[in-house]
């Protein structure tokens, strides 16, 4: 596309700065269901994104009509969402950050590599699970995806700023029956290098984690000493960092408020967030065109920072923290790649000490069970008791309740192997003195 | 968005590989949301989502895919690509694309997207002046109203003569939404979001925005003093409305063929069983003019039905699509739906709701010594092979001695879809409907659940408070 002409169109219309980000999206998913390719989806498409600046306001338009008009339509709603913007201040354009720390994510081999090789190993998987044990009466959902993004980002100061990045995601679940019971557990794998994917370990981890819940029962309602899987604390403490949004905060809608420099948790609890390190969440400028960079955002139970975008980072007269994100029509705040930092013990030295406790394995309808404003959440959840130090019997049909500043204050240890989670946490499996678990 | 002859072209590509049925979605959906924070206007965004999806069947089989790009050349592209997955002779050359009818189900005259924004910003500003009046305390008050109009282009080929349909798709949602700060570092949110499928004059003159403005508010701060909901097993009303949301989890998403044809659903093989307890009728019905959830027609071209889902406890059909239907060896029903020409559509729920009952919902509290009210809901989940659910209220109360007493916060209630139905006691006379949006793999659609007030005479309830006493 010749963005220049997006700039040309945009002066004549009286559009002072304007920028233009055109995303494109190619993916590739595969399904099996018994021994048949169950689905076949291939896509290719590209979202133009736009915005501009008019008499010092905002306003912006996305598109995925590209025809000659593209540029004009898109020029035409800036003028409209500008027009109506009643936001506070001046807003302006990004001119550019001094450095940029660009790095190449993008695998060439996963491209490259057949299709027919991918749906072999679908079939590897499949297969797999289906010999696993005579309990397994489906392998549900064995499905393949990958992604192809590429986005170019242009502003009419004349920054430039390109990524690439592809990805690949295997997803399989086991359905298990014994008697009347029906038990199911899915996993998935997520990398961009086809080479680290593993059938065995990836079908064993599904298999047994369905076989492990045969005789599943809620336990009585009470507070107990509580372990958290690395996939339950890493959803808990992504909706902890939404609260760490500088806009929420100036909003009044983040129980963070006021607690800046504060120790608000466990001094068990570090997080960084390293946007630059190289994984499949690498990004080195965020929606702004701010050059992104590593940080500490909370150190030994220390907030340490906000997330910032250019305009909250301007009311509390800091530097953006290159967190900006698109949220619908506006400029919002986002982040990825954080690190939790480890402790020293493994899972079972870490539970060892724990006479009569709940570890949680999983959690169901956190999204709509979570106050993000307050921290409050209540939802479902199931896993296993740990008697005299040791995993005991399987819970089901339980709740599993808190608030996560209490949680935080009370994590008691995090286990020594960290897993980078589908939210983009490297997190290991925490220990948090009690919580309240409803059941019977 | 593309002419018959390209369509007659692209459907023959895709059919040229031993397909038995072809499909050509394209959709052009214009979309605005203006967004008020305290009043004042943060956004007004403008989006427009265009595009084509293909998909094919060869039997059982289906092949989807789209672009953004509706040049002749890249669908034919596109579609070849996706006829390579299957191998095998030509069984249907397409010669014909007849145009069908597409009624109406609703007609619009006074189209969200023609409305100046200043006019929908002035309704918004009334609600945040309603809202804002309750009480100093609401530090945060967003209202937002997103505006959408869709238009697909449908041409579906399984013979000779292709079938060519276009169908437009008007919605509108107001969501209002309140954020309260107690002194003692407490903060509180209420949030409500009624939806329709209508015009300006619906949101303007209809939908009593004051009133729901004000209620925002007042929840918000009710709950600032709000105790923890108890857990344990108890007795549970259930309002009407988006307590609906209940039979959508619970029930609902089990009976659609996406699950039961792959016999993963708990309720597969239930058809003629008794699934819920008697006092229980319930449906899917697509037809409901303006409702939000409704449709003229679904993603393949049928006509929307109403469709018993349960009689008197019985299990007497499923949600079903072409595809699945195959597999069940039963017609599809109307309810193919999708997000958006980036999703194959499948079997997904429109307005799904509980038939009314005939106790009065007074009385079914009046009968409640000691339980859990839950007046309304943030949403929930389902794993439809296990049929164990959950969802959250959003605003709850004690019942003591029949009498709705002090608000609970913090409330989950889960179990599985077999045992609630099954422990449905009291079902009310007041139907209403709530609307939501329910995330599947087609995608994120417009859905309304709906209930009268119902009880279940027991259910697990999780919260922070300890024992109900």
């Amino acid at each position: 596309m010749n963005f220049k002409k997006f700039f040309e169109i945009c002066e004549e219309k009286g559009i002072a700065e304007s920028q233009i980000v055109i995303s494109r999206r190619k993916s590739t998913s595969i399904r099996l269901f018994k021994g048949d390719i169950d689905s076949f989806n291939i896509a290719d498409a590209q979202t133009v994104t736009a915005c501009g600046i008019v008499n010092g306001k905002f306003g912006s338009a996305t598109t995925q009509k590209l025809t000659k008009d593209t540029f004009a339509y898109l020029a035409d709603q800036i003028l409209v969402a500008a027009k109506f913007n009643e936001k506070e201040g001046e807003a302006s354009l990004f001119e550019g950050s001094p450095r940029y720390k660009k790095g190449n994510v993008y695998d060439e081999s996963l491209a490259k590599t057949s299709t027919e090789k991918k749906i072999e190993i679908l079939h590897q998987i499949e297969d797999a699970i289906y010999a696993a044990d005579p309990c397994v009466t489906d392998a549900d959902s064995v499905s393949y995806s990958e992604s192809d993004i590429s986005d170019e980002f242009y502003n009419s100061h004349g920054l430039k700023l390109k990524q690439k990045s592809n990805y690949f995601y295997f997803l399989a679940g086991a359905v298990c029956k014994k008697g009347e019971e029906v038990k199911t557990f899915y996993d998935s794998f997520i990398d961009c290098d086809l080479s680290k994917f593993q059938v065995e370990p990836f079908v064993k981890k599904i298999v047994d984690g369905a076989l492990k819940k045969f005789g599943g029962a809620p336990c009585e309602a009470k507070k107990y000493p509580t372990v958290l899987h690395h996939d339950v604390i890493s959803d808990l403490v992504s909706a902890f960092l939404s609260s760490c949004s500088a806009e929420e905060v100036q909003k009044h809608s983040s129980f963070l408020e006021g607690k800046l420099g504060e120790k608000i948790a466990s001094s068990k609890l570090t997080i960084e967030e390293k946007p630059l390190t190289k994984n499949i969440y690498f990004s080195y400028f965020d929606a702004e065109g701010v050059a992104t960079k590593n940080k500490v955002v909370v150190k030994n139970g220390v907030l340490k920072t906000y997330f910032h975008n250019r305009e909250t980072a301007k009311k509390d007269g800091v530097e953006s923290t290159g967190n900006a994100a698109w949220e619908g029509s506006k400029i919002g705040i986002g982040c990825g790649n954080l690190f939790v930092k480890p402790g020293k013990q493994s899972f079972d030295e870490m539970i060892a000490g724990i006479e009569d406790g709940v570890f949680i394995t999983e959690t169901a309808g956190l999204g709509t069970g979570m106050n993000a404003s307050s921290g409050d959440f209540s939802c479902q959840a199931e896993g296993f008791r740990i008697r005299n130090g040791k995993i005991a019997e399987p819970l089901n049909l339980i709740t599993l309740s808190g608030n996560l500043l209490t949680m935080l204050k009370d994590l008691k240890a995090f286990s020594n192997e960290p897993i980078l989670t589908n939210n983009a946490i490297s997190i290991a499996d925490a220990y948090i003195k009690k919580m309240p678990i409803g059941g019977m | 968005m593309i002419s018959k002859k390209t369509a007659m072209m692209v459907l023959n590509a895709a059919l040229a590989t031993g397909g038995d049925y072809a499909e050509i979605y394209c959709e052009e959906t214009n979309g605005e949301g203006i967004l008020l924070e305290n009043g004042k206007i943060e956004s007004v965004g403008k989006s427009q989502s265009y595009g084509c999806g293909i998909r094919i069947f060869q039997k059982n089989r289906s092949v989807y895919g789209y672009t953004s790009d509706l040049s002749l050349k890249s669908l034919t592209a596109l579609a070849t690509s996706l006829a390579g997955s299957f191998e095998g002779e030509r069984l249907i050359t397409v010669t014909n694309i007849k145009k069908q009818k597409v009624k109406e189900i609703g007609k619009i005259e006074d189209h969200l997207l023609d409305v100046p924004v200043e006019e929908k910003a002035a309704l918004l500003r009334e609600c945040y002046e309603e809202t804002k009046a309750v009480d100093p305390r609401l530090v945060r008050i967003i209202n937002g109203l997103t505006s959408t109009e869709r238009t697909f282009h449908l041409f579906t080929a399984e013979g000779e003569t292709a079938k060519y349909f276009v169908n437009t798709e008007e919605r509108g949602r107001i969501a209002m939404q309140a954020i309260a700060a107690g002194a003692d570092g407490k903060i509180e949110v209420s949030f409500s979001a009624p939806g329709k499928s209508d015009g300006w004059h619906y949101f303007k003159d209809v939908l009593n925005t004051k009133e729901e403005a004000r209620k925002v508010g007042e929840k918000a701060i009710m709950f600032l003093t709000a105790d923890e909901c108890p857990s344990g097993r108890y007795t549970v009303v259930i309002a009407n409305g988006w307590g609906g949301v209940l039979f959508h989890e619970a029930c609902g998403h089990s009976l659609e063929a996406t699950a039961t044809a792959k016999h993963l659903s708990v309720f597969s093989d239930s058809i003629g069983q008794q699934i819920a307890s008697p006092l229980v009728t319930a449906y899917d019905d697509g037809t409901m003019p303006y409702e939000w959830g409704s449709n003229n027609i679904d993603s393949e071209g049928n006509k929307t039905q109403k469709n018993l889902l349960i009689k008197d406890g019985i299990c007497k059909g499923f949600m079903v699509d072409k595809l699945n239907g195959r597999r069940l060896g039963m017609p599809a029903n109307g309810t193919s739906r999708r997000q958006s020409y980036r999703f194959a559509p499948t079997s997904r729920m429109s307005n799904t709701y509980i038939a009314p009952g005939k106790d009065s919902p007074e009385d079914i509290i009046k009968d409640t010594k000691l339980g859990i009210y839950v007046a309304n809901f943030g949403g929930g989940s389902v794993e439809p092979t296990t049929g164990e659910f959950n969802f959250s209220a959003s605003e709850a109360y004690i019942i003591r001695d029949g009498k709705i007493c002090e608000p609970v916060k913090g409330c989950t209630l889960i179990g599985s879809g077999k045992e609630v139905l099954m422990n449905i006691d009291r079902v009310g006379n007041d139907l209403a409907l709530g609307q939501g949006n329910c995330g599947s793999v087609s995608g994120s659609i417009p859905v309304n659940v709906g209930q009268p007030t119902i009880r279940i005479k027991e259910i697990t309830v999780g919260g922070r408070g300890g024992r109900l006493e």
